[in-house]
């Protein structure tokens, strides 16, 4: 029996018991921040939302998903594990690998130096940067999701927010899009740092940075109208930006949001999207932590896949 | 022979699928091809593209007023000769067209997925009733005893190879090469006879006229002309969300249809308005000339009137079903409609599984979807789809804390 009900239960026992959607201890969340010295309240503020920090943890979850070939396989594995025990929870350890978190940690460390250089000096909420509930809207768990969203949104203000600046698509479209119908009074502006970077006008010392190929997240693509600033923010750095065959309004998933409910899928079409991409050309830029996860996945040494920050920082190749 | 959805064997089906390399081979080139073309189209024609958005809004408006549209419809039927009826249910809708038929009678089908939705082949035939379908892929999947994979391409699942094999074994015959040609003369010379010979033809419709009561009916093969006019009595399925006010706004919407399906222009398209008739005698008008003396309208509601009333599913009822959200979809690609209900498959035919079957079961397989959009962007009547999925996973919890 297909039965997405035993992850909306892990997750919904998990959100409950810590307030995130996977085992994960929350300081994996701020605890980045702290050599930033950033001020922890006031506007503009940086929000991540969390989604770049928990994709070590839920590449790992998928990691062993994954050995169940099976579709069917899975929802036993999952009844078997201790994922859907409450009682289990607390000792549930899942370990992410070291080098994928000091990648995400990287790349946040990044954004926040890049807005820096373009001026825009942001606050963050440390404690208070609390996941966005994203997870919680994909799979339909609207009542939780609200409960969620008004904490969240509290927690913002209370630490005097009136811009966010958020760091991927998904939590951009979720604050911008969703959360205002959700949460009475929601006045917050939000934008992501790529839009914030392309109005400052980016500095950069960077003269040739190679080609890269361009990865657009669906929903920065066809919900938000985040398509220029991103090509416009690597030309600006010295990189030729490359289009796949499908690319901006049209572009096509890497297969992430199922990877929990059905790694075998979510791999089939992350290989057909890596191979359109690799086609033009050998380092793939991406702008969202679920599709640098999901590509880097099946990707082999013949291909890079790189985040967009990281790139624009200058910190990688 | 009950239709009924169980997400469990879906789910064995689309593993199955993930895993047959000539099932993936097919889609694959058939999505790439349909995707390339469609686009070529919309750029060389981009009138085009503002006659969709003209569609779009004027199923917006009849849905709106969709029980008026059918009582005008069942109206101008009257009017024209026609005999309409109303089927609430699926069980109804087999009741009165098995009466109509009887048993013992040789029926061709001109595809309709309305007559799959209420399992016809299956009923008529236990009717003891000889069917046959005439759209070449349908007839394949007749021979193959499987369901339409695709809402236009029903056989889009199968190569050549697979299709030749078929063919030469079930109708015990030799296909020389088996190339697509000579399936295709072979399949043509097999249905002929039937089609002359028989005694029903059953069709859907692209559109039905509400001013008029004239059913629009878009095809390349030419079966759909060949089913409604040569055989004594046509009968015509109409699920009621394809009703339209005007015929002029019917032909519009199966030229966009045919279009996003990417079949420009399309080959025939028929507008039938009640039976055959001449009056050349002393202009006495006399039924059945060299067409069907009698033409039924089934009108199809199966869950399409409450779903109107549903200020989400109702988006689903701007659906003209030309495809364009399957083949664009990156899970449909792989699945084909495996993922689906018995009927409907993929990012509209979720949907319309949980309208016209179930909306928990059809929940269910919508937690497979990426939440991409892909299908919004694609669809030509704009068209919401991953909202509505995103909509039918809530639904699942909520029944679920319901118990
Ligand atoms: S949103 Fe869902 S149904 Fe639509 S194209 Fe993407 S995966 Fe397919
Ligand atoms: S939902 Fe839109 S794209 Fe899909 S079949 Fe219907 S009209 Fe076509």
């Amino acid at each position: 029996m297909l039965d997405p009900l035993q992850i909306v239960r892990v997750v919904e026992e998990n959100m409950k018991a810590h307030g995130l959607p996977f085992p994960a201890p929350r300081e994996a969340l701020y605890s980045w921040a702290k050599p930033l010295k950033m001020p922890d309240r006031g506007s503009p503020m940086l929000y991540t939302g969390g989604l770049y920090q928990i994709t070590p943890y839920i590449m790992s979850v998928v990691d062993s998903l994954s050995k169940f070939e099976d579709l069917k396989l899975i929802s036993v594995a999952l009844k078997a594990s201790r994922l859907l025990s409450t009682l289990g929870l607390s000792g549930l350890v899942v370990r992410p690998r070291a080098d994928t978190v000091s990648y995400v940690e990287n790349i946040l460390r990044s954004i926040v130096e890049l807005l820096r250089k373009a001026g825009v000096n942001v606050a963050y909420g440390y404690e208070d940067d609390l996941y966005s509930g994203v997870l919680l809207y994909d799979l339909g768990l609207d009542e939780l999701f609200k409960e969620h969203a008004v904490k969240v949104y509290k927690a913002l203000k209370s630490r005097e927010a009136k811009t966010i600046i958020t760091v991927d698509p998904h939590t951009t479209h979720i604050m911008r899009s969703v959360y205002p119908k959700y949460v009475e009074g929601y006045d917050l502006e939000v934008k992501s740092y790529l839009e914030v970077l392309a109005e400052a006008g980016l500095k950069t010392e960077q003269q040739n940075g190679g080609d890269v190929v361009i990865h657009d997240p669906c929903l920065y693509a066809r919900f938000e109208g985040v398509i220029g600033q991103p090509r416009f923010l690597l030309q600006k750095s010295g990189f030729k930006v490359l289009e796949p065959r499908r690319s901006g309004r049209m572009t096509y998933c890497c297969g992430g949001p199922i990877e929990g409910l059905a790694p075998k899928m979510a791999k089939t079409i992350a290989k057909t999207r890596l191979s359109e991409l690799s086609e033009k050309h050998g380092v793939i830029v991406t702008l969202c932590p679920i599709c640098y996860a999901n590509l880097k996945s099946v990707s082999d040494d013949k291909v890079k896949v790189e985040d967009i920050a990281l790139l624009l920082g200058g910190r990688e190749l | 022979m009950k239709v009924k959805l169980e997400a469990d064997m879906v789910l064995d089906e689309i593993s199955k699928a993930l895993d047959n390399i000539e099932f993936q081979e097919a889609l694959r080139r058939a999505s790439t091809n349909n995707q390339v073309k469609v686009a070529q189209l919309l750029t060389e024609k981009p009138e085009l593209i503002e006659l969709a958005k003209e569609v779009g809004s004027l199923k917006r408006r009849s849905v709106e007023s969709l029980r008026e549209l059918v009582e005008k419809a069942v109206e101008s039927l009257r009017k024209i000769a026609a005999k309409p009826y109303y089927a609430e249910t699926v069980e109804e809708a087999r009741k009165l067209i098995g009466d109509i038929v009887g048993s013992g009678k040789r029926v061709v089908m001109a595809k309709s997925m309305a007559a799959t939705e209420i399992g016809l082949r299956q009923y008529l035939e236990s009717l003891n009733n000889e069917v046959w379908e005439t759209d070449l892929g349908e007839f394949l999947i007749q021979l193959e005893g499987s369901k339409p994979m695709h809402a236009i391409a029903p056989a889009v699942h199968m190569t050549r190879e697979r299709a030749s094999t078929l063919v030469a074994e079930k109708l015990k015959v030799g296909i020389p090469k088996g190339g697509v040609e000579d399936i295709v003369s072979t399949v043509r010379m097999f249905l002929r006879d039937k089609i002359v010979t028989a005694d029903v033809g059953v069709s859907g419709a692209n559109a039905l006229a509400a001013d008029t009561g004239a059913i629009v009916l878009v095809e390349n093969e030419s079966n759909i002309r060949l089913v409604t006019s040569a055989p004594p009595t046509h009968i015509a399925i109409v699920p009621i969300d394809k009703i339209v006010p005007t015929l002029i706004e019917a032909f519009k919407v199966a030229i966009v249809q045919a279009t996003y399906a990417g079949l420009y222009p399309p080959t025939y398209i028929n507008i039938i308005a009640g039976p055959s008739s001449t009056a050349d005698i002393e202009q006495i008008r006399v039924y059945g000339a060299q067409g069907p003396r009698e033409l039924h309208v089934i009108l199809l509601d199966n869950g399409r009137m409450k779903a109107s009333k549903d200020p989400v599913l109702k988006e689903q009822l701007y659906c003209i079903r030309c495809g364009r959200c399957q083949f664009e979809c990156p899970v449909w690609i792989h699945t084909a409609n495996t993922w689906g209900g018995p009927t409907y498959g993929g990012p509209m035919g979720i949907v319309w599984t949980a309208i016209t079957l179930d909306p928990i079961e059809a929940g269910k397989l919508a937690y497979l979807c990426l939440g991409c959009g892909r299908c919004d962007e694609a669809c030509p009547v704009n068209i919401n789809i991953s909202m509505e999925l995103r909509h039918l996973k809530m639904l699942v919890v909520q029944a679920s804390k319901r118990g």
